[in-house]
């Protein structure tokens, strides 16, 4: 009896214990491997989607790499009145440190998706024929899209054409392949200005070789020829911008709305979009609507006043100037009021903004004269069909100021243009990010060298 | 298992080879309760021949006339009874009155207190009783050395901290391990808004018998992979044989903030605020380096201020015949606003009774706290009934279960704009309500004014909670039971809000949220016990196998665009904005030993191991040994120390240990791409780095310990001195940001622990008053031993100043050192530190950029040093019993930041209301001060990385008085009741602290983690309680 009893436990033991092993493997169910994720068309082209997740996010596209911009150059148009303390630090300049709390997120969200779009390319193998070049195009816009932004902000100097310092300056970390096993391998020094923009334009160049005219939200032929244009332009290689941007004019693909106030709080794309970063419901809000609107469209308190510096520019009876609105005390910028809609990347209009400047200093009429190409703009802005009867650059460049205003390009055009910020000028070692003190601490011992005013 | 079985048999055999004479029996029975005692020593005395009694106190032993019998047991005294002629004996044991021969539970068992040769702390369910607060660990507040326990905030919902000796993870948990009556239940809470909510308040403490916190490894090493951060231990109220007893406890009370911080009134605040804009516009002329005269040009900041002004007084705003802004006619204390006189409620009723088969106990408890902040409140109804039944002779079965209902009022977390603290940031010069009647909102409030969630917004939370376990017990033999346990946990919490559309997040139409999120947990457990004494030889063993799977779901959705604010489900939302499931699972299955012996009770052995291998492991790392062992010696059992009489107990005791912390969270040694969305198309997007290695926590830990007592035991005492070194922690370590990632989960780093803890207990007096005394006290000294390579892990926040350093404790604040103001210009200056720190004549250089200065260790989060000190007294006069006891209570060494304060203390850089402390800003006229000038915009000194925003955060509180009239049973006898005692308690009354914040208790329930901790962030103070309540049974 007694044996039978112990035997009975015995085996009870065994029988539990061997069923129980099993409970020890539990995969995931939110997650899937990342050799899956790579495996098969429709997962690259899942992962492609999840590059444009990473684009939407509010510290690049939703909203800070354009913020950045236009706090950064913001002087005597704009003032920054609200309590984020990095953005604070990013208006004021002087108290702008290594520790800014935005200039780390934009860059760790940044390097996020140039990872995404590296998988994507590296896993272009298992796409489908049909498929493929789109893909392609698509990770090589994005990639080239966000490395433009990023040496822009955290370059140590901004590109002068025809400057061997564009050789020496130091760009961002350049990395073209995917990250796989420990990151901590994954300590890319500084590529020089010039490395980086020769990326960039080489990722464009392809993209635009590759990508289809239409594409939904995503990435078209137009999307890297405009943004090749804006690339050329900030590189004063006028003659490439205005070509680029003359091949996007004349695709056929675009055209201006009729009314400016339609640009923008759209839901779904319009005409005149070339690239645009759609927000729904189901993604987080545009920070564009929380930093640049009041509560009552989903803002914060009105974290940014647009002073009579800015507004006293329109001439009279200009609808750009009808957009801007008085909220919470202060005027605003009627763009960003739609807090689940689109937020615009690149827009026709900057096109022949560029096409105008860009044959303007070549005494070129590409496409169409500058005269008219900026009466266009004007006629649009309600200001009748023949605003300028002669044309100067400075006229071409306060149009493109007014018409693209709070869009994300001060800062970009201040440096391109040589201007001051107050009473720094373009090329003061605060008007650019620093790298973030995160990322040095990351590298150590391998030092990343930091920007010149930081 | 085979040899285990011999071995019994030849021990057994080996017995009965002495036994020639005659048969002896008997019962062994308490003589206080007259109850049978099964497990007294028999012995033959001179001899090793004995046994033990059986279930039912009797026992069987051959020996001859002449032979004395011993009858020993822990916890009596012994008797000793010459056999004679008798054959049928029956012996009375009284109980030894000493508190070391308490039962202690330990894991998988019991033992006798004095026999413990690991670190285990008991608190009576007696001493938590009553307490007025949520949740039981809170109720054990200061009851045991060397372990901290603080709620994260004021708020009556929220999370607590415990950290028994010190802090030892860096990623993973530092919460002890919950064990209720056998069962390790979740204490993870599911609710996904609003800080952290306590899942332990759903057990009604009134219900605890006993507490015993296993600190050691010895102790705690039997919980393997899951005991490094110590074990806590709750033992239920078991019935009793007899007549049903009822009890009857009831208590009412009120409770209030403990403190108030002091801001500015209206007149102050649109002084400061013009004195800011002035500055402001001088200052912007000094960077500009523009002359004297050009200050006409130079008013900016002055206009805004005045715009701000007129724009924050609303309706109140008095003008001139010009419309230029005179003053505000209200003065609002938005602070007084939001805190309030909180009642609380507490009743409960149990029984307890049974026969020699069943015995039972059950009760009903309903517990209500209303927050001392609005909006925010706690109720809890729970039940409970155990039962305990001596089925057959061979088998006791028996079952505890308890269900309980909690109804949340949550408020959101400290660093929302709806956090009601938050208010205190709204100027003063703002009335409440505009002149509709509608509570002010931007623009006019400076920010969203956290009164309207407390009336347009529902926010509710509902935790459902039923743990029940049920078990068998097979006696094989008197010494060899076999158990079977099968235990769940199943923890469902609905969480539910409707913000209205004029709350700040509820402008589209409303805002709905709904998550149901549900975490089961089930334990299987089978165990072998063995308890034997062979002649001088005490054994007890145990071995067996333990699974435990928990599954854990979440469901959410949010909706907007209700058509009216008075729908609150989310059925009738126009639009819904996210729905998400979750589902997660994870298993441990664990190989559990563990075997005593004690030879005449006086040299006391012990070792255990457990295999525990779990889902949460790598590949290569799944299974796990954690093995301890420890020794004690009863040197007062030994002949010179006898008789001593001062020394009546001394009992020296070695342990070492193996344990491991496996709360890293799961799937996280996977390599993954999770699920994301663009365009409302489904992607992929990478998730987690993959480590194969990743593996459990691993804690050593070294105790000596001496267990001591004099003069009778009237004094008594524990002294240990313990390291803890712990390897193998996991960190998040920093990787490059180009990589893709910020973070890589790592087995990388090592603490250690050092520490000692005393604990003394004191019968002072004994007679009619008598008065006890009871101190705690325990020094504990932390520090990372280990980082990988790198000498500093700093998350590089500009916000936070808590880092990990080698050679420092956990979290250290690591920051600029504020230097005070520059007399000649008002600017706030640090010290330069590191290598161009001074000049060449030695002195320390400072700086008016924040950027030059160097970091430096600014101090500990966590407290070194650690009391509390209880006295009770008692004292009957003409049948009244009176009783009285308080406890202080008082950590130190800490420092805290008041990371809020960069707001309200920023020599008003924004019109958030400031501290009155600021009125004391550098001026021409004020410049020896150590607050900088007041700046509108452009911050003087506000970067929050600094010791200007870092105080000391020691304290000593008066943490409870409790004051009781037991009435005399002659008057009670005539009602058939059985006692009543009525009494007044009184919670945090005292607080002794420099600190100026709210409260130096408090760690904000935003952004506290293991590495960021002692963040005050408008976190709400402690609440001060009094409470008046009755105990009565019958």
């Amino acid at each position: 009896m007694k044996t039978l009893k112990y035997l009975t436990i015995i085996f009870a033991s065994i029988i539990a214990i061997a069923a129980c092993d099993r409970y020890l493997d539990q995969d995931p169910y939110q997650e899937i491997s990342e050799e899956m994720s790579l495996s098969t068309d429709r997962n690259v082209q899942a992962v492609l989607v999840g590059a444009y997740a990473a684009m939407n996010n509010q510290n690049l596209y939703g909203g800070l790499i354009q913020t950045i911009s236009e706090l950064l150059a913001g002087d005597g148009e704009i003032q920054f009145v609200g309590t984020y303390s990095g953005l604070r630090q990013i208006f004021n300049k002087e108290t702008l440190v290594s520790s800014n709390e935005n200039a780390r997120a934009t860059w760790l969200q940044a390097y996020r998706l140039i990872n995404i779009c590296n998988n994507v390319l590296s896993a272009l193998d298992v796409v489908n024929q049909g498929n493929k070049a789109r893909v392609e195009g698509e990770a090589r816009f994005l990639r080239a899209l966000i490395y433009f932004d990023l040496v822009r902000l955290y370059g140590n100097k901004t590109y002068i054409d025809g400057d061997t310092d564009n050789n020496q300056d130091l760009g961002v970390p350049l990395s073209l392949n995917p990250t796989r096993g420990n990151p901590n391998a994954f300590k890319i020094p500084r590529a020089t200005i010039q490395q980086v923009y020769d990326a960039v334009i080489e990722d464009l160049t392809k993209a635009a070789n590759l990508l289809p005219l239409t594409n939904n939200y995503y990435a078209t032929k137009g999307a890297a020829q405009a943004l090749l244009a804006r690339v050329y332009l900030q590189m004063q290689k006028y003659a490439l911008a205005r070509d680029y941007a003359d091949s996007v004019i004349r695709s056929e693909q675009y055209s201006l709305v009729p009314n400016y106030a339609d640009v923008f709080n759209q839901n779904e794309k319009t005409t005149e979009d070339i690239f645009v970063n759609k927000f729904t419901p189901q993604t987080r809000f545009s920070a564009m609507t929380e930093y640049w609107s009041v509560p009552q469209y989903g803002g914060r308190d009105g974290d940014i006043d647009i002073l009579n510096g800015h507004l006293n520019l329109y001439p009279t009876g200009d609808t750009r100037r009808a957009l801007f609105f008085n909220g919470n005390g202060a005027m605003r910028s009627g763009k960003w009021n739609n807090q689940y809609g689109t937020v615009v990347i690149i827009r026709l209009a900057e096109m022949y903004l560029i096409r105008a400047e860009a044959n303007f200093r070549l005494g070129t009429a590409i496409g169409d004269t500058p005269l008219n190409d900026i009466n266009l703009i004007c006629q649009r802005a309600g200001l009748g069909p023949n605003y300028y009867t002669t044309i100067t650059l400075s006229d071409i460049l306060l149009q493109r100021r007014l018409e693209l205003a709070h869009e994300g390009h001060k800062l970009h055009d201040v440096k391109r243009l040589r201007m001051n910020v107050g009473t720094r000028p373009y090329d003061h070692p605060k008007l650019t990010l620093p790298i973030p003190a995160r990322e040095i601490q990351a590298y150590l011992p391998v030092v990343l060298v930091q920007n010149s005013g930081y | 298992m085979k040899k285990i079985c011999s071995l019994i048999f030849a021990l057994v055999l080996l017995g009965s080879v002495y036994a020639q004479q005659r048969k002896v029996t008997g019962t062994v029975v308490d003589a206080s309760e007259n109850t049978p005692i099964p497990g007294v020593n028999v012995l033959i005395k001179g001899t090793t021949t004995g046994t033990i009694t059986d279930a039912n106190g009797k026992f069987e032993i051959s020996a001859a006339p002449e032979d004395v019998l011993m009858f020993r047991l822990l916890g009596y005294k012994t008797e000793e009874v010459l056999v004679g002629a008798q054959t049928q004996l029956s012996i009375n044991l009284f109980p030894d009155i000493e508190t070391l021969s308490e039962i202690i539970v330990v894991g998988y068992g019991t033992q006798i207190k004095s026999k413990v040769t690991g670190n285990i702390a008991k608190v009576g369910g007696e001493e938590i009783k009553n307490m007025p607060v949520p949740s039981v660990e809170l109720a054990m507040q200061g009851k045991a050395a060397g372990v901290f326990i603080e709620s994260v905030t004021g708020k009556a919902t929220s999370a607590t901290r415990v950290r028994i000796r010190g802090t030892t993870s860096l990623s993973g948990g530092n919460e002890p391990l919950y064990v209720i009556d056998g069962i390790p239940i979740n204490n993870e809470a599911l609710n996904l808004h609003g800080g952290a909510i306590n899942p332990l308040a759903s057990i009604n403490f009134n219900d605890v018998e006993s507490i015993e916190i296993l600190k050691d490894a010895a102790a705690a090493a039997i919980y393997g992979a899951r005991g490094a951060n110590g074990v806590v231990l709750i033992t239920t109220k078991k019935g009793k044989k007899g007549e049903a007893t009822f009890e009857f406890n009831y208590q009412r009370g009120v409770s209030v903030a403990s403190n108030r911080r002091d801001f500015m009134n209206a007149e102050e605040y649109i002084k400061f605020f013009r004195m800011a804009g002035r500055n402001a516009d001088r200052y912007e002329m000094r960077l500009d380096n523009a002359p004297e005269e050009d200050s006409i040009n130079y008013d900016f900041w002055q206009t805004f201020v005045e715009k701000r002004l007129k724009r924050y007084s609303g309706h109140a705003a008095i003008l001139d015949e010009n419309g230029n802004y005179l003053g505000s006619a209200v003065n609002t204390d938005w602070q007084d606003l939001v805190f309030q006189t909180a009642k609380n409620t507490s009743v409960d009723f149990s029984a307890r009774g049974g026969s020699d088969k069943l015995r039972y106990f059950t009760s009903l408890g309903f517990t209500e706290q209303e927050g001392i902040v609005i909006s925010n409140g706690f109720k809890r109804m729970s039940g409970r009934l155990n039962l305990e039944n001596n089925a057959r002779e061979w088998v006791d079965l028996g079952v505890n279960m308890t269900m309980s209902v909690t109804d949340l009022k949550q408020i959101n977390a400290d660093n929302a704009f709806a956090n009601p603290i938050q208010a205190v940031a709204l100027a003063p010069i703002t009335p409440v309500r505009d002149t509709n009647g509608i509570l002010y909102d931007r623009p006019t409030t400076t920010y969203y004014n956290p009164l309207r969630h407390s009336e347009y917004a529902h926010r509710k939370i509902n935790e459902y909670r039923n743990i029940t376990n049920a078990y068998a017990n097979i006696k094989f033999n008197k010494m060899l039971t076999w158990q079977n346990e099968i235990g769940y946990d199943l923890y469902t919490l609905k969480e539910n809000h409707k913000l209205g559309e004029l709350t700040n997040d509820g402008q589209n139409g409303g805002y709905g949220f709904s998550n149901y999120g549900q975490l089961q947990t089930f334990v299987t457990k089978s165990l072998l016990d063995f308890k034997g004494t062979f002649g001088d030889f005490g054994v007890s063993a145990i071995a067996g196998t333990e699974l435990l799977y928990a599954v854990r779901d979440r469901t959410w959705v949010t909706g907007e665009r209700f058509p009216m604010d008075a729908f609150i489900t989310l059925d009738a939302a126009g639009s819904i904005t996210e729905g998400k499931q979750t589902l997660e699972k994870y298993s441990f299955l664990s190989y559990i030993s563990r075997a005593t012996l004690d030879y005449q009770e006086k040299i006391l052995l012990s070792i255990s191991g457990r295999i525990d291998g779990s889902s949460r492991f790598g590949k290569n790392n799944r299974y796990g040994f954690f093995p301890a062992a420890s020794v004690g010696y009863i040197l007062t059992k030994e002949e010179f120390l006898a008789d001593n009489s001062t020394i009546s107990f001394l009992k020296p005791r070695l342990s070492f240990g193996k344990t491991g912390n496996a709360e890293i969270g799961n799937y996280r040694h996977l390599g993954t791409f999770t699920s994301t969305q663009y365009n409302n198309v489904a992607g992929l997007t990478p998730y987690n780095v993959p480590n194969a290695d990743l593996t459990w926590e691993t804690t050593n830990q070294y105790n000596a310990g001496i267990d001591f007592g004099l003069l009778n035991n009237r004094l008594t005492g524990e002294i240990d001195y313990f390291m803890k070194k712990t390897s193998d922690l996991l960190f998040e370590v920093p990787v490059p940001g180009v990589s893709g990632y910020s973070t890589m989960l790592k087995n990388i780093a090592a603490t250690e622990n050092k520490g000692f803890e005393i604990s003394l207990t004191a019968n002072i007096l004994t007679g009619n008053l008598k008065w006890n005394t009871n101190v705690n006290f325990s020094y504990l000294k932390n520090k990372v031993t280990n980082l990988a390579e790198q000498e500093i892990v700093d998350p590089g926040s500009s916000r936070f100043m808590n880092v990990l350093m080698l050679g420092q404790p956990i979290g250290v604040f690591y920051g600029a050192e504020y230097a005070g103001v520059d007399p000649t210009n008002g600017d706030a200056l640090w010290y330069v530190n590191g290598p161009n720190g001074v000049d060449s004549l030695g002195n320390r250089l400072t700086t008016n950029q924040f950027d030059e200065a160097n970091f430096v260790v600014l101090g500990s989060p966590m407290p070194d040093k650690m009391f509390s000190i209880t006295n009770s007294f008692e004292y009957t006069v003409a049948g009244f019993k009176l009783d009285l006891s308080f406890m202080f209570q008082g950590v130190f060494g800490n420092k805290i930041h008041l990371a809020g304060d960069p707001y309200m203390a920023a020599s008003g850089e924004w019109f958030d209301n400031q501290l009155r402390s600021q009125l004391n800003a550098w001026t021409p006229t004020n410049k020896n001060t150590n607050v900088p000038e007041a700046r509108l915009i452009f911050a003087n000194g506000t970067e929050s990385r600094s010791s200007r925003y870092l105080e000391d955060g020691s304290y000593v509180k008066l943490r409870t008085v409790q004051f009781g009239i037991t009435l005399p049973k002659s008057l009670l006898n005539q009602y058939k009741v059985n006692n009543i005692r009525l009494f007044v308690t009184g919670h945090n009354l005292l607080t002794f602290t420099k600190y100026t914040g709210w409260d130096p208790e408090v760690s904000s329930d935003a952004f506290v983690n293991n590495l960021r901790s002692g963040i005050d962030f408008y976190s709400p103070p402690q609440p001060r309680s009094l409470v008046f309540g009755v105990n009565m049974s019958f």
